[in-house]
């Protein structure tokens, strides 16, 4: 088993390496030099050169990845263009606050959706399976960013419930716990809605192909109940597709809560990501691509173990 | 002594396209106790839809009506946590395929303690040492360590032992034995059939055997129930049905089986033609178009089950002339 992770992270750093020299020359070719952006109004061909010799921009492409490259084998992610921080403190000061809403969407999600899909495979095609498919299709087909805007005209707009971005109300001088959570609960809210619809559809189709399995009607002959047969005998050969759904969504939601993040103006990854692709950022660029690529292998190799926890069938060599 | 199961009347009816149709059509049979009755006939006779309505278990598609006296009580009028404290306790059941019947994310040992422990008021570790001496029941080798795997480790001979090791773990009065070696080789199948013989004798279980073996029929049956298309064709002994065959459509199946004997290089004689389709039952009697014997009467009425005599019963219009 170790010696199995081993060789996954092994196998990885060709990926990763990979990652990283596509996206170097891609955030390059993109129009529109971080120089341009910094200098502003004060632009001259003078003080872009000295800021390009400064920032090592005037040197041929390759020659920058390699340098950029060095750091990042010496744990130096490089100076940030606009904060001027170290990018390694400016993701340590996002991380948490995209951390705490994509865990508790994602589990939240999970949860939901493994119960929602089984009590809609097992109550198939019923009045409450067809409403819950509709509801469902309806936020799957839902772009992240318009159900933000929607969540927020609704609750914030309207009904004044809840604050509309943000970590902290401004107004008030003394935040304390609870005004915390009232601001994520809208990001928490869009994020989980959209996982759900996806997930519960995956589920319920997973679940009824189960409950049509010989080992079922074993499980009902034993004289376990419909709930005993459902959640123990079935539910845990179903849930295999929602794994691999979980190590994928990983990368996709410590990134691509990038709309949301914009949205509720809501200080994470993602806004971080965003306004730095804007700025032309390139070492916050570079170090949250690295970090999203080691996410994504990481993502995999904890669905793959998951799944050798769940499925006994399934043996790592 | 009492039956252990009286079946009378039972008719099974499934929706297809918003039409009912008869799957199982007035069967009634019963079973003493000790006593191992087979059921026989092709694939789509209503062998299996029989032995699942009886345990309540096919789909809500169905429609079972008749009654269902087990040990005295209707099994069709029971509530449903009720007929749960039948199912695995008063009655085992096996299925045909073992590779498929264990669930494949359990242990062995978890599979076989969860019957022990849905019926009896016993601890975890009770449940376990009482599995434990199951599978040395059914004859499993180094049950110790089978406890700890799971079943894709083990054959399909292995597999069934357990399914017979949950079935009969809370000791069942009757066991219903699906195909329960069709999906198994030869060798294997005869190591099955004795330890069902062995559990039926130590135990004191009735069982009621569906196949469509005669073969197996012979060697582990009583008394032998014959269907065609969701009727009861023939009834009675393992002597009347192997010495005396009445009806046609038993006799079609005695030869098709291949004989090991030198006078007879004959060919397999094969009946005719395929088990009618639930949608499209011939009238009158139902084997008639694959009867060698069919006369114009066959192809208007359909026969009763007439008495050939007293544990003997034929339906077909010949046998109605020895009606005293």
């Amino acid at each position: 088993m170790l010696k199995y992770m081993v060789r996954r992270v092994l196998e990885a750093i060709p990926t990763l390496l990979g990652v990283t020299v596509i996206s170097f020359i891609m955030i390059h070719i993109v129009p529109g030099s971080p120089v341009r952006i910094l200098l502003g109004n004060h632009y001259t061909l003078e003080r872009a050169a000295v800021l390009s010799k400064e920032l090592g921009l005037n040197k041929p492409l390759w020659i920058q990845y390699f340098i950029w490259l060095g750091n990042i084998l010496h744990g130096n992610f490089g100076f940030s263009y606009v904060y001027d921080k170290p990018v390694a403190h400016l993701i340590l000061q996002a991380l948490p606050h995209t951390l705490i809403i994509v865990v508790v969407s994602i589990l939240a999600a999970h949860l939901f959706a493994v119960f929602l899909g089984s009590v809609q495979a097992y109550y198939q095609d019923s009045i409450f399976d067809q409403i819950a498919t509709v509801i469902n299709y309806l936020f799957y087909s839902m772009p992240s960013f318009w159900l933000g805007v929607l969540l927020i005209i609704v609750f914030s707009i309207n009904l004044h419930w809840l604050p509309s971005g943000g970590i902290v109300s401004s107004q008030v001088s003394n935040p304390g716990f609870g005004d915390w959570v009232r601001h994520l609960i809208l990001p928490v809210g869009s994020l989980f809605l959209i996982s759900v619809a996806g997930w519960a559809r995956y589920m319920r189709s997973s679940m009824r192909e189960s409950l049509l399995q010989d080992y079922v009607r074993t499980a009902r002959m034993k004289g376990a109940n419909e709930f005993r047969v459902v959640f123990v005998h079935a539910l845990r050969n179903s849930i295999l597709p929602l794994i691999t759904m979980f190590g994928l969504s990983l990368p996709t939601l410590l990134g691509g809560a990038l709309f949301i993040e914009e949205i509720f103006n809501y200080p994470g990854m993602g806004l971080l990501y965003w306004d730095a692709v804007n700025s032309r950022d390139y070492p916050i660029i570079m170090a949250i691509t690295v970090f999203l690529g080691i996410v994504t292998v990481l993502g995999n190799l904890i669905a793959d173990i998951l799944y050798g926890i769940v499925d006994p069938r399934i043996q790592y060599r | 002594m009492s039956n252990i199961l009286d079946v009378e009347l039972l008719n099974v009816e499934f929706n297809i396209n918003g039409n009912y149709y008869h799957a199982v059509n007035d069967v009634s049979f019963h079973i003493k106790p000790g006593e191992t009755l087979g059921l026989v006939g092709e694939s789509g006779c209503g062998k299996s839809v029989t032995s699942l309505a009886l345990v309540r278990l096919l789909s809500k598609s169905a429609r079972v009506t008749g009654n269902v006296l087990f040990e005295g009580q209707n099994l069709l009028d029971l509530a449903d946590n009720e007929m749960r404290k039948i199912r695995g306790n008063g009655i085992g059941m096996i299925f045909q395929e073992p590779m498929t019947s264990l669930n494949p994310v359990y242990k062995i040992g978890a599979q076989i303690s969860e019957t022990l422990l849905l019926h009896r008021d016993i601890s975890a570790r009770e449940a376990f040492v009482q599995s434990v001496d199951m599978l040395k029941k059914v004859g499993i080798p180094r049950p110790d360590e089978i406890m700890d795997e799971h079943p894709h480790q083990l054959s399909g001979g292995m597999r069934q032992r357990v399914m017979i090791a949950i079935a009969m773990a809370c000791n069942p009065h009757l066991l219903i034995a699906d195909e329960p070696t069709t999906a198994l080789d030869v060798t294997i199948q005869a190591q099955i059939l004795e330890l069902m013989r062995d559990i039926s004798n130590d135990f004191g279980t009735s069982i009621l055997l569906i196949t469509h073996d005669l073969g197996v029929v012979a060697e582990m049956c009583d008394r032998v129930v014959v269907m065609y298309a969701g009727q009861i064709v023939e009834q009675g002994t393992v002597d009347d049905i192997f010495f005396n065959p009445q009806h046609p459509y038993t006799r079609g199946l005695l030869n098709a089986i291949p004989k090991i004997d030198a006078r007879s290089k004959q060919r397999l004689q094969p009946i005719e033609g395929n088990v009618p389709s639930l949608t499209r039952m011939p009238r009158g009697c139902r084997f008639s178009p694959r009867c060698p014997h069919v006369t114009d009467p066959c192809k208007m009425q359909s026969p009763e089950l007439f008495a050939v005599d007293d544990t003997h019963f034929s339906r077909c219009w010949m046998n109605e002339k020895r009606e005293i």
